[in-house]
């Protein structure tokens, strides 16, 4: 007899009894419908159903404690018809009652909800990823994302969030979005904190991993971190710092981490923007080297009194900037009229 | 006027007598009633009079009473008490977390099984939830006004909710525009009584008052609040706990914050202005 996958045996097969049903016996989800489907298609169904009806019967199961029903499948046909009844509009809505879901099939049909959303607070799916890891032993990320419908990325992202302990990862389950952390706090966070472990080892035993991220935390709240991606500017000044500069850089980390009032552009700013610019600069001199190679141009015939004057500038420019860098010091500034003196 | 002022000083000393964050005395009320006409002072002594005032004791009976015969409905369809997870929703201003311990502490809520959680325990809810698969979510307040601050929270805590479940409210009171919304998310309310917009006072819906006392009434409630003269989304609930009185109430009984420029008779904790040192 073939072997079942794990996604086999929790699929949901709607084989029970046809029902309709009214619009409040049924259980909408949980997820918030303005954040979950797209405006234009639900308008599209709706005015389907408003003409035809629900042609394709919904799955659902029987919940105790209320005589109504929770949604298997079928959401999307569902929040049709309350909106529909909010426009007067009562229909019946033809339901395959089936049995309840085992725990992990609701939970695969949890994440085919998130899938909907776009924009969804990634820290309940990345819980809910751990649970279906933990009860089905399923940790390939490919597997994964054939069980629960996520991205290879997103499965990427959850893992990360699922490295942090769990008194942190509440702080983004927090129901006040003004306290609330957002879970691209956490991404974007970890590499900070594995940087610190890696360059400043004395500093990461004494504060330790969770004493460091509640010092991130706390200079978030502070709104010492005006965005979260202004952590990559810590590990870029690092990167491309140097030997010789690599040790100012580290400086900096560890005043960056101990003082929550400096700011992270403002402590890391000089060694990104600066480091930035020489690396274009350099990057452009060579493109422009090969370019300019490329055109033979000391074969040039017509218009040579041009070429000499753009070739000139150039020149004149890169001489004020190689002597600034090599500390020569320009000439002393000249008048015309003591020039004319000095000639005549 | 010495006597429409002793007269509306014994009243409200009588009706709010434990008021607990500003206790009702003779110079609060003179102080209150000095900032408007002699006419006025009458007019609010009518407006104390429809406050319905709910002490503390009240509170904890009438919310033992609901929870139980919640939970005695629940077992007969079939869920026990071990399968109750009960949710404080810590919404600014509310007291879900003082009314839950209360009810936890007169309903034996942890003796009979149940789980009781915070609503900023995502963790400790989506795990409760996973573990015991379906069953009963009980949030807990004792008033709730236009339902928005409680649903905005409550939707964020019913992402981390697994399984079957469905979902109760516990409040003594809920006015009428909640209940709308709790419908729309499936939540069942138990409840003494729904506060209907026809039965608080200074409301346009209401008949209860008097055309032209509820004119003059509102222009003194302009005075102190333009925006929100009947209390937040303009409400004009009229139910006041010895606890905390509702941002849901007209304007005049509060106050405005800081107690500045009106001061009121029943302000909010949040209203109060620091204590000097």
């Amino acid at each position: 007899m073939a072997k079942k996958n794990v996604a086999d045996e929790h699929q949901i097969v709607p084989k029970g009894t046809l029902k309709q049903l009214s619009v409040d016996e049924v259980i909408p989800s949980r997820n918030n419908p303005r954040l979950l489907f797209d405006p234009e298609p639900l308008r599209l169904l709706k005015q389907s159903i408003r003409e035809k009806g629900v042609l394709v019967p919904l799955t659902v199961y029987p919940l105790k404690g209320q005589d109504k029903f929770g949604i298997l499948d079928g959401e999307r046909r569902y929040r049709c018809c309350a909106l529909l009844k909010e426009e007067g509009l009562s229909l019946k809505i033809p339901a395959n009652v089936v049995d309840p879901p085992t725990r992990v099939a609701g939970l695969l049909y949890m994440f085919s909800i998130h899938n909907y959303r776009q924009q969804w607070e990634l820290m309940p799916t990345a819980l809910s990823l751990e649970t279906i890891i933990k009860d089905l032993g399923e940790n390939d990320t490919k597997k994964l994302e054939k069980l629960t419908g996520l991205s290879e990325p997103q499965i990427e992202r959850c893992k990360k969030l699922l490295l942090f302990p769990k008194h942190f990862q509440n702080l983004s389950l927090d129901p006040d979005p003004k306290t609330r952390v957002p879970s691209n706090f956490w991404i974007e966070a970890l590499p900070v904190l594995d940087l610190v472990e890696l360059a400043l080892p004395d500093l990461y035993g004494q504060l330790t991993r969770d004493g460091l991220t509640q010092k991130l935390i706390d200079k978030y709240r502070a709104g010492k971190i005006k965005s979260v991606i202004h952590f990559r500017k810590v590990v870029e000044a690092y990167n491309l710092a140097e030997d010789h500069s690599r040790p100012t850089v580290i400086a900096r980390i560890r005043s960056y981490i101990l003082d929550p009032d400096l700011e992270t552009r403002t402590a890391f700013d000089e060694f990104v923007v600066d480091a930035r610019r020489i690396q274009d600069a350099i990057e452009v001199s060579r493109q422009y080297l090969s370019n300019i190679r490329k055109l033979k141009l000391q074969f040039a015939a017509d218009y040579k009194d041009d070429l000499v004057d753009a070739l000139s500038e150039i020149r004149d420019y890169l001489d004020f900037v190689l002597d600034k860098l090599k500390g020569v010091e320009p000439p002393p500034e000249t008048s015309k009229e003591e020039e004319a003196s000095a000639r005549g | 006027m010495l006597a429409a002022k002793l007269a509306c000083y014994l009243f409200a000393k009588l009706k709010f007598h434990d008021y607990a964050p500003q206790p009702v005395t003779y110079k609060t009320v003179a102080a209150w009633l000095d900032q408007f006409g002699e006419e006025t002072q009458k007019q609010l002594l009518t407006l104390l009079r429809h406050v319905k005032y709910v002490s503390d004791h009240e509170t904890r009976k009438d919310l033992s009473c609901l929870n139980r015969a919640l939970l005695k409905d629940l077992k007969e369809r079939g869920i026990e008490p071990k399968n109750v997870i009960y949710v404080q929703i810590d919404e600014a201003g509310s007291s879900s977390h003082v009314v839950l311990n209360m009810l936890r502490n007169d309903d034996r809520l942890q003796a009979l099984g149940c789980t009781l959680l915070d609503s900023r325990d995502g963790i400790g809810l989506l795990e409760a939830s996973y573990r015991l698969e379906e069953g009963a979510i009980i949030y807990v307040d004792d008033f709730l006004g236009t339902g928005n601050q409680f649903c905005k929270s409550r939707d964020i805590v019913a992402q981390q909710i697994l399984g079957r479940w469905v979902e109760f409210i516990v409040a003594p009171y809920i006015c009428e525009e909640a209940i709308e919304k709790l419908e729309k998310r499936s939540i069942e309310h138990r409840a003494m009584a729904v506060h209907t917009k026809t039965e608080r006072f200074l409301h346009p819906d209401s008949e209860q008052c008097p055309r032209d006392l509820k004119l003059k009434l509102l222009r003194v409630c302009r005075r102190v609040d333009r925006r929100y003269s009947l209390g937040y989304h303009n409400l004009g609930s009229m139910i006041v706990y010895s606890r905390n009185c509702p941002n849901t109430v007209p304007a005049v009984l509060r106050g405005n914050k800081g107690q500045d420029p009106f001061v009121g008779l029943i302000p909010r904790t949040s209203d109060l202005p620091p204590i000097p040192e």
